[in-house]
């Protein structure tokens, strides 16, 4: 009898959950409760790493900061270069009358668990609500996308990886703009690229990176490489395996990226209201303020949207698709 | 048996703690996927030991926090722990007289059921496993029950829980 009660009430409850939102508060409250065993759980992970470091002899260290500062310059030189290239990429995109890209914030989380279960490609980081958190909210390591917020919890979050087999992402080859989904397959060592004709423009060595044209990614950031193109399998399209740029498994440290989470109405809303105000102020300045008048109207343009760019990029690759 | 009024009770959700704990610690890559069944054991060991203590009210709370932890919907692993608590109360009297392999015979069926629930759940919720190596669980569990038992059972003496 009381075992009827409780299956009665998990089968209510699950949908309960499937179905509405009626139980997220409860379950953001034992979140708050709950966070604390992924710590302890964590801890004797910490401490070691925490122990090593400690141990970790002072030549080995010294060596390490050598390489780190060797790094370092390579990289200013590299940003010194790429200041210029940026300055560029936005006169040309003036040039051409498209919106400037817009450059994303990021913050930095701290992995602090994994999925008990070994079927699904989630992690857990140590950045909630509390800190701006929010669900799809894309998730960056040093090298390329891993994946996107799934539950935001007070004070930590859950991340589905790009290898999870409920998930995908829209991305683009580098070297031509080919467009393409690609989707996890559970393993995680590599990505299936979805529906690609036998012809196309495919080779391993390419570089993927996202399209943006899902609204949710930000376009541009390395998604996989392609390893390996099967043609003529006898299936109707190329089996296309690409794998990860960003190191799914290993990396400790992820940012979140808050790109602009404006719908695209809003954003012509907002823009119209700037280029509004931008009118208003020059014709108030009257005729020796000519001046500034287009330099606002250039910021207003600016601040559109990163939907021009998706959308110039993916015509010019239907024109070359003809 | 002993009969007195219940005593102690802390015993019993720190253990239950401790095991909610032991299924979210981090686990070396390819072990992840052999992961015993910390709680459905722990669970399965009140309700043989305890059956007087309402282990399905347990399981049921402990449940819910495992689904918390894990991120799925509320009752998806609240179920199966209900049903290894159900199973084991109900072959309660039997199991009692078992040497402990033969009762880790019995439980390797138990939570064998429970895995196969938590696959339906999982099936519905579009979170098919695509081999059978979700039951790998289950033999690990199996065999590790007579040290969880012997564990829990010192614990108990020592803390003199009825």
């Amino acid at each position: 009898m009381r075992l009827l009660v409780f299956v009665v009430l998990c089968v209510v409850l699950m949908v309960v959950d499937a179905r509405f939102d009626a139980l997220k508060t409860v379950r953001s409250q034992m979140g708050l409760v709950l966070t604390p065993f992924y710590w302890v759980a964590d801890m004797p992970v910490r401490i070691w790493r925490g122990a090593t470091e400690q141990i970790a002899s002072s030549s080995s260290l010294m060596a390490e900061n050598e390489k780190l500062k060797a790094e370092a310059l390579l990289m200013q030189r590299r940003l010194q270069k790429l200041a210029m290239l940026t300055e560029q990429n936005v006169r040309l995109r003036e040039l051409l009358n498209s919106a400037a890209l817009v450059d994303d914030k990021v913050i930095v989380a701290e992995l602090i668990g994994l999925d008990p279960n070994p079927f699904t490609h989630r992690i857990l980081i140590d950045k909630g609500e509390k800190d701006g958190v929010f669900m799809g909210q894309p998730v960056l390591d040093a090298s390329g996308l891993m994946g996107q917020v799934v539950e935001v919890l007070p004070y930590a979050a859950r991340v589905l990886l790009l290898t999870d087999v409920t998930h995908s992402i829209p991305v683009q080859v580098n070297r031509n703009g080919l467009r393409a989904i690609a989707v996890g397959t559970g393993n995680p060592d590599y990505l299936e690229l979805r529906h690609v004709a036998e012809t196309a423009d495919v080779k391993a060595g390419d570089l993927l990176v996202s399209s943006g044209l899902g609204q949710r990614f930000p376009s541009g950031y390395p998604v996989a490489q392609v390893t390996e193109v099967v043609h003529g399998s006898g299936q109707p399209f190329a089996i296309v395996r690409a794998v990860p740029t960003a190191m799914l498994n290993r990396s400790r440290y992820l940012m979140l990226v808050f790109s602009d989470s404006r719908t695209p109405e809003e954003r012509a809303a907002d823009a119209a209201e700037a280029q509004a105000d931008a009118d208003q102020k020059a014709a108030a300045e009257g005729a020796e303020a000519a001046a500034p008048a287009p330099a606002a109207e250039a910021e207003a343009e600016t601040s559109d949207s990163e939907q021009a760019p998706a959308a110039s990029s993916s015509t010019a690759v239907s024109e070359e698709a003809q | 048996m002993i009969s007195g009024r219940p005593n102690n009770g802390w015993v019993i959700w720190f253990s239950l703690t401790i095991a909610l704990l032991l299924s979210v610690a981090p686990m070396p890559g390819s072990a992840e996927i052999a992961r015993p069944l910390w709680l459905g054991l722990v669970i399965a060991f009140w309700s043989l030991v305890l059956p007087h203590r309402g282990g399905l009210g347990a399981a049921f709370c402990f449940g819910l926090a495992q689904d918390v932890l894990a991120g799925t919907l509320f009752g998806q692993s609240a179920l199966p722990l209900i049903l290894i608590a159900f199973l084991v109360l109900s072959l309660q009297q039997r199991l009692r007289m078992f040497p402990l392999w033969q009762q880790s015979m019995v439980l390797l069926v138990v939570l064998g059921l429970a895995q196969l629930v938590q696959l339906w759940l999982n099936t519905l919720t579009g979170n098919r496993p695509p081999t059978l190596l979700f039951l790998v669980p289950v033999p690990v569990s199996a065999l590790l029950w007579p040290w969880v038992y012997v564990a829990l059972q010192g614990l108990r003496q020592r803390f003199a829980v009825y």
